[in-house]
């Protein structure tokens, strides 16, 4: 029997919409919802080993799902179990500060990413060396392009090792040489996964590389299935 | 990876440790993310002055300047009472500057890291502790200051000056619990950051910044009802015994008092934070 890592039972969140505390306790007290429905009763079952694509149009879901799963917000009702270690790559680059210099921002996001002192010593050459950054490595931020930047947060996302990896759209970003060379990069990653989740537009490439493929409408799960077979069901939700 | 056999179970996500035991595991938590506290540290550290010709001498500058103006104020209108008060002034400022600026910026933690944690899991509290010790670092800087003004009034170094110090940590640790009670609040409604900014710059005036414990003592009832109720009081009056190179004055009732007031927020806060944070979260 296939062992599942990701199990979402009857997950459901809401956004609230009420801002202000006036208009909080008014809904409250006439129990008016008129929360935005961000997702509504999931029902996922992940295996080890698997390769999963999440499409839909926007506002369907798809990254809060994500962001469920990695834990960074809590659902409403239901609840999401993992199995293993677990890494959202999301937004390359995330928390670099421009007065700091490449290597400080590379620590810096290696240890929000959650790497310890020794392991980004210890990876810290092949960072570099895939960045290509060079003797700039001690330059302050604020001197990099943005393709620079991008490289950067790249090589430091991608020496992650995680067991379950989820991608949200971070392909695709920079000239079309460093595109080539992070969407190589992230293939990559994701034969070397154990099991990896990815949401993305670019529907030639799940087809490629996904054995199922999730479709989510309007907060709920369209239907599960064959890549080629889901991608169509997309198009026909118009 | 130690776990790496037989797949770990499936284990619910970020499952948190019941908020009861927040005000200790907080403080393990740091400590295991203390590579991430610090680079996060220096990057708040470095931060503050940049762009800036003078850099870091402003956080010497900053509380100089702001004394120099108050000691001319006083002067004026109440004439000279004391030719240490521009140096307690100093201190006051410092110290009070480094409650202050800890307890904004732990209010401000959540919503101003907004990118982040929309984006990576870690345990937030790590947001709050470290704006707080970069505020202490920062303070800690401005106290360099102190050094020259000694040497200039020919008094000698003692030990005692390591109450200048621990004055500041434990400003810095009153200023972060009262902070993380409000931390969540202030992701859903920006109001409590300006209310505590102005509650900051109120507070000074009800502290012994401008005065001191001992001319409050003359005061009577007045002064001395004030000194027993505010916890700052406690670590200015003490770093500034420590500057004259004496032991402190103060009653043992109000370091207690301060002391335990600071580890009753901290728990409080530790508390409401652990158990708000994961909600509030979602409307950044």
């Amino acid at each position: 029997m296939r062992q599942t890592v990701i199990k979402i039972k009857d997950v459901s969140l809401e956004y609230p919409r009420h801002r202000h505390l006036l208009s909080m306790l008014t809904s409250k007290i006439i129990k008016q919802r008129n929360n935005f429905k961000a997702l509504n009763n999931i029902n996922i079952e992940i295996f080890k080993g698997e390769v999963i694509g999440i499409i839909g149009n926007n506002g369907c879901g798809k990254s809060t799902l994500l962001r469920v799963i990695s834990g960074i917000i809590p659902p409403d009702r239901g609840e999401c179990l993992v199995a293993g270690k677990i890494s959202l790559l999301a937004g390359l680059g995330t928390g670099f500060s421009n007065h700091q210099t490449g290597r400080e921002n590379a620590m810096l996001y290696g240890s929000i990413l959650g790497y310890s002192e020794s392991q980004m010593l210890e990876k810290f050459p092949a960072i570099i060396e895939f960045s290509e950054l060079g003797d700039f490595i001690e330059e302050p931020l604020r001197t990099y392009s943005a393709g620079m930047k991008a490289r950067l947060g790249l090589a430091v996302a991608s020496a992650i090792e995680p067991e379950i990896l989820l991608i949200d759209e971070v392909l695709g970003v920079g000239d079309p040489n460093f595109k080539e060379k992070s969407t190589n990069r992230i293939m990559q990653m994701v034969e070397g996964a154990g099991t990896v989740v990815i949401v993305s537009h670019s529907f030639g490439m799940l087809a490629g590389v996904c054995d199922r493929i999730i479709l989510m409408d309007k907060g709920r799960v369209h239907s599960i299935g064959e890549p080629k077979e889901i991608i169509r069901n997309y198009y026909d939700l118009e | 990876m130690e776990d790496d056999a037989s797949v770990s179970e499936l284990m619910p996500v970020g499952q948190r440790s019941s908020s009861i035991y927040s005000p200790v595991s907080n403080i393990l938590i740091a400590w295991k993310y203390k590579f991430l506290t610090k680079n996060l540290v220096g990057r708040t550290v470095r931060g503050r002055y940049r762009n800036s010709m003078l850099g870091y001498l402003w956080s010497v500058l900053e509380p100089l300047l702001l004394s120099i103006v108050y000691y001319f104020l006083f002067n004026m209108l109440a004439g000279n009472p004391d030719r240490f008060y521009g140096v307690w002034v100093l201190i006051g400022v410092i110290i009070w500057t480094s409650f202050g600026k800890s307890l904004t910026a732990t209010i401000t933690s959540l919503s101003s890291n907004k990118g982040v944690i929309n984006l990576i899991y870690f345990p937030r509290v790590i947001f709050p502790i470290s704006q707080m010790l970069s505020n202490i670092v920062l303070s800690l800087m401005s106290c360099i200051v102190i050094f020259p003004i000694l040497y200039s009034y020919n008094v000698e170094l003692s030990l005692y000056l390591l109450y200048i110090p621990m004055a500041v940590f434990l400003s810095g640790f009153l200023g972060i619990g009262f902070g993380m009670i409000f931390a969540p609040l202030n992701c859903i409604q920006k109001d409590v950051e300006h209310l505590f900014r102005f509650i900051v710059r109120a507070g000074f005036f009800f502290s012994p910044v401008m005065w001191t414990y001992e001319m409050a003592l003359e005061r009577g009832t007045f002064g001395s009802t004030l000194l027993s109720l505010n916890p700052m009081v406690t670590p200015i009056t003490m770093a500034r015994h420590g500057f004259a190179g004496h032991s402190t004055t103060l009653p043992t009732f109000s370091i207690v008092y301060c002391l335990s007031f600071a580890v009753i927020m901290w728990i409080i806060g530790s508390m409401i934070f652990n158990r708000y944070e994961r909600q509030a979260v979602k409307y950044l």
